[in-house]
């Protein structure tokens, strides 16, 4: 067992060098130990995909290089993050390589040679190496072609393709990360909301907050085995940072469309009672002019009146329970202000007024 | 191959020429032209790697000294690099051109340039999305660890999208339009036979709209058909039998592909051709019969199984149905339809729709109207030819007396008398055309077979409705029919079966 083990750390660190300028100084027989490795480990996950202790063990060790790794944030391409990724080791390796242009002449002459040997290769197609990386190059040309030729952008974010799929590599990193630490996720996340475009990520996070619960997150030849977690987990995970994260969630409810924030809320009714907090907030910021007949804000980034009313209108034609919190929200904030009926005097009257007789 | 090198040369000027015409492939014309080529390109490529893998890379230079444009321009047209095997065999021919020791500057600059290529094609990948790119790169992915999913989701987008179109008839909202669908049958040609693609090929083949026209493109079902008939795609039987149907050239195509089958395997072997004609699928196809001219959209609506359509749902399907048959009759331009006599042939002669309607007016209590949708199609299954005034007559000769019966099922006791007066028999008023006294007859005794004193009367009903023996064989036809029918859909009806079976028993015994 521990030959095995030892050999899967070597093999995660010549998976991360494999991107580094580092390779420059493999030789052929470097670059042909390299992929003999991998075929072993692949081959081990072949052969004990359902052996539980085994694979668990394996699952460990890689888990505890996570841990090792985590003091410099989530690394990034950590490669190997649990059982399931060794059943690709030996692509992801290939596929690193032929993209390093460090690699030198004739060891990247010899990566060829071992990756397309030609045609009247005798393993089965889905076996080979070669088989598996033509189909990935066909995969790839086929998005182009949706993507470039009969795709339109879903109006329905989260199920947009793009949307659903980043969400959905949030998630599964989520759990890979949920796995190795405690911390992980967390940490994940707030990483991401500094690094990566602030909008994009907000959408992500409201298209993962909506995927269904039992989404099938792995391909069909995954085993799952026994991890501790439950599937749905990594969005409590979500929701639990969001919510912790004042600045993040001002965010979240002013950039994201009303709809989209409404069925979120829906789905979500913790965050319903966050959000209906922050519109009320909002509200209060507002005050009437005379002048102009209109409530208004004093500083520029108050919410104006056309979206907060947009908003409360959004959620006022949700399903209940939520469309009656609203309600209730909105009269007890008008009773609190003296339950005018008179327009100009209390917002909460006058958002009730706008929003018509579904009251 | 020392011979097949021969007509390299003049192959590769041919080819060069196309791949410079053909570009990226983004307009229509390119796409058509490049999907009619593809397999004689990659017949092309074949030939070319065979040649190329014989000589070292500078030999090659010397002898194709455009090869690199010529696959460079290759990597460049995605719907070279979708279809079939085209995509490994040109990895195979820029592994030629790596050089294992580079002499000098020259050299090194071919070997990064074609590093570059096969890059371009294995694992360089912009969806032109700044913020997908940045985001999936600080949470750690390649594309190439993304794609596999991110296909999926694209086919599963497009999928109900085009289902959209299936279920919600009339809600223009989420109707794909016909353009995109033809553009995507389009695209589909090289990557018919990725598994990946298989449940939006499916979707593609079910799906109907309300065009008159075709609107799949004609490549897409030849290279549908081909990739079934060599067993490269896996899809249901209703999937293929739809193909067929919109499609005569995959028909024609699967009967000389069997036909050959059978001439070639060894005739002693008689369980092998068994197994050929079951997996062909023909002899399904053959219970139905095939209508070249019909629109396609209505051949699909007709095709559906009853069966397979909710019980809830088949009020809607005839509606349904009833509007479609509408326009072909009455809008004139469709000519090339055959007229109203094609698309009555073709109603007639599936899925039992004109009885099913009957039923649906009979047991549609909740109904104070009858729905016109429904007379109208009853009206139209007896009388295709009839003119918009007799039709409208026989509507309103219907109704009054599903009216009747209506009442009568509301009566304590039921008597023979009333369902003939009912039926308007016993010559009050005009005499009715013998096609719309037919229909009549029929509502007339499915009316009986259901209700609950229809026991009682049954026989003393037929003897007087009976007046000839030609409407005794109607008769005897009918209760025949609606027993197959009932069979057939696994209706739940255990006395009006029994009543049905008895009735048709005694009557045959008679006649």
């Amino acid at each position: 067992m521990e030959p095995l083990l030892q050999h899967l750390e070597r093999f995660s660190e010549v998976l991360a060098v494999s991107r580094t300028t580092h390779v420059s100084t493999w030789d052929p027989v470097t670059v042909r130990r390299a992929l003999q490795w991998a075929r072993y480990l692949r081959h081990i996950h072949k052969r004990f995909g359902r052996h539980a202790c085994i694979s668990k063990a394996l699952e460990r060790r890689l888990q505890n290089q996570w841990k090792q790794q985590g003091d410099s944030g989530p690394a990034p391409a950590p490669g190997l993050a649990n059982f399931q990724a060794l059943g690709l080791c030996d692509q992801l390796l290939s596929l690193r390589l032929l993209a390093n242009p460090a690699l030198g002449d004739a060891s990247f002459h010899y990566l060829l040679q071992q990756l397309f040997p030609g045609p009247g290769v005798p393993d089965a197609e889905e076996e080979s190496l070669q088989g598996s990386l033509a189909r990935l190059a066909r995969r790839r040309a086929a998005i182009h072609m949706l993507r470039f030729n009969a795709y339109g952008e879903n109006p329905v974010l989260q199920e947009d393709s793009l949307m659903k799929t980043q969400a959905e590599l949030l998630l599964r990193r989520l759990q890979e990360v949920g796995e190795a630490e405690a911390g992980g996720p967390g940490r994940l996340l707030s990483s991401l909301w500094e690094r990566s475009p602030q909008n994009n990520f907000l959408k992500v996070v409201a298209a993962a907050l909506l995927l269904p619960p039992s989404s099938p997150r792995h391909q069909e030849e995954e085993l799952k085995l026994g991890s501790p977690k439950t599937p749905g987990e990594e969005g409590q995970e979500l929701l639990r940072w969001l919510l912790g994260k004042s600045d993040v969630m001002v965010a979240f409810c002013r950039s994201l469309p009303a709809g989209l924030l409404t069925l979120v809320a829906g789905r979500h009714p913790e965050l319903s009672r966050v959000y209906l907090g922050l519109l009320t907030d909002w509200g209060r910021q507002l005050h009437y002019s005379l002048q102009k007949g209109l409530w208004i804000g004093t500083e520029s980034q108050d919410v104006p009146w056309e979206e907060l009313l947009s908003r409360f209108q959004s959620l006022c034609q949700a399903p209940p329970p939520l469309k009656d919190e609203v309600f209730t929200a909105l009269k007890s904030c008008k009773a609190q202000d003296g339950d005018f009926e008179v327009p100009g005097l209390s917002i909460w009257t006058d958002l009730l007024l706008s929003l018509g007789s579904s009251a | 191959m020392a011979q097949d090198s021969v007509g390299l040369p003049s192959d590769f000027q041919f080819w060069m020429h196309k791949l410079s015409v053909w570009d990226q492939a983004s307009t229509l014309e390119t796409q058509q032209d490049t999907c009619l080529h593809l397999p004689q390109f990659q017949e092309f490529l074949r030939q070319l790697y065979e040649a190329l893998k014989e000589m070292d890379s500078s030999a090659i230079i010397e002898r194709f000294p455009t090869v690199g444009q010529l696959l460079a321009k290759t990597c460049w047209n995605p719907f070279i690099l979708a279809y079939d095997e085209s995509q490994k065999i040109l990895i195979w021919c820029l592994c030629c051109l790596i050089k294992k020791d580079p002499q000098n500057s020259g050299e090194s600059k071919l070997n990064s340039w074609t590093r570059g290529l096969l890059s371009h094609i294995l694992s360089t990948f912009r969806f032109n999305i700044k913020e997908v790119d940045l985001f999936t790169q600080v949470l750690g992915y390649a594309p190439t660890d993304y794609y596999p999913g991110l296909l999926k989701n694209m086919v599963l987008s497009l999928v109900s999208e085009l289902r959209q179109n299936h279920l919600n008839g009339f809600n223009t909202q989420r109707r794909m339009a016909p353009e995109r669908v033809r553009s995507l049958s389009r695209v589909c040609v090289p990557l018919v036979t990725l598994p990946d693609f298989e449940p939006l090929v499916e979707a593609l083949l079910t799906y109907h709209g309300h065009e008159p026209q075709e609107v799949l493109w004609p490549e897409f079902c030849d290279a549908v058909n081909e990739a079934f008939l060599l067993k490269k795609i896996s899809l249901p039987a209703s999937a293929i039998l739809c193909l067929w149907l919109r499609h005569l050239p995959s028909l024609e195509n699967t009967m000389l592909h069997l036909f050959e089958k059978l001439i070639s395997s060894e005739r002693n072997f008689l369980r092998r051709i068994e197994c050929f004609m079951k997996d062909s699928l023909l002899l399904k196809f053959a219970f139905k019969t095939y209508f070249p001219y019909a629109s396609p959209s209505l051949v699909m609506v007709l095709l559906q199984h009853p069966k397979d359509i909710p019980r809830g749902l088949w009020h809607q399907a005839l509606k349904h149905i009833s509007e479609m048959l509408k326009e072909v009759v009455e809008d004139q331009t469709h000519g090339s339809y055959g007229g109203p006599f094609e698309s009555w042939f073709l109603f007639v002669h599936f899925g039992g729709w004109a009885d099913m309607a009957a039923e649906q007016l009979l047991t549609s209590e909740a109904e104070a109207e009858a729905p016109e949708a429904l007379l109208w199609l009853l009206a139209f299954s007896c009388g295709p030819g009839a003119g918009h005034q007799q039709r409208a007559q026989t509507m309103v000769e219907v109704k009054a007396v599903l009216r009747c019966l209506t009442k009568l099922l509301r009566s304590p006791a039921l008597s023979a008398r009333d369902l003939q007066a009912a039926a308007g028999e016993g010559g009050q008023g005009a005499p009715r055309p013998p096609a719309c006294q037919q229909l009549i007859r029929r509502l007339v005794l499915s009316f009986l077979l259901r209700a609950p004193g229809g026991h009682a009367i049954a026989r003393e009903v037929i003897t007087l409705m009976a007046q000839t023996d030609a409407i005794m064989h109607e008769i005897i036809g009918f209760l025949d029919q609606t027993l197959y029918r009932w069979d057939h859909l696994c209706v739940e009806a255990p006395r009006s079966r029994k009543l049905a079976r008895e009735l048709l028993a005694e009557l045959r015994g008679q006649a």
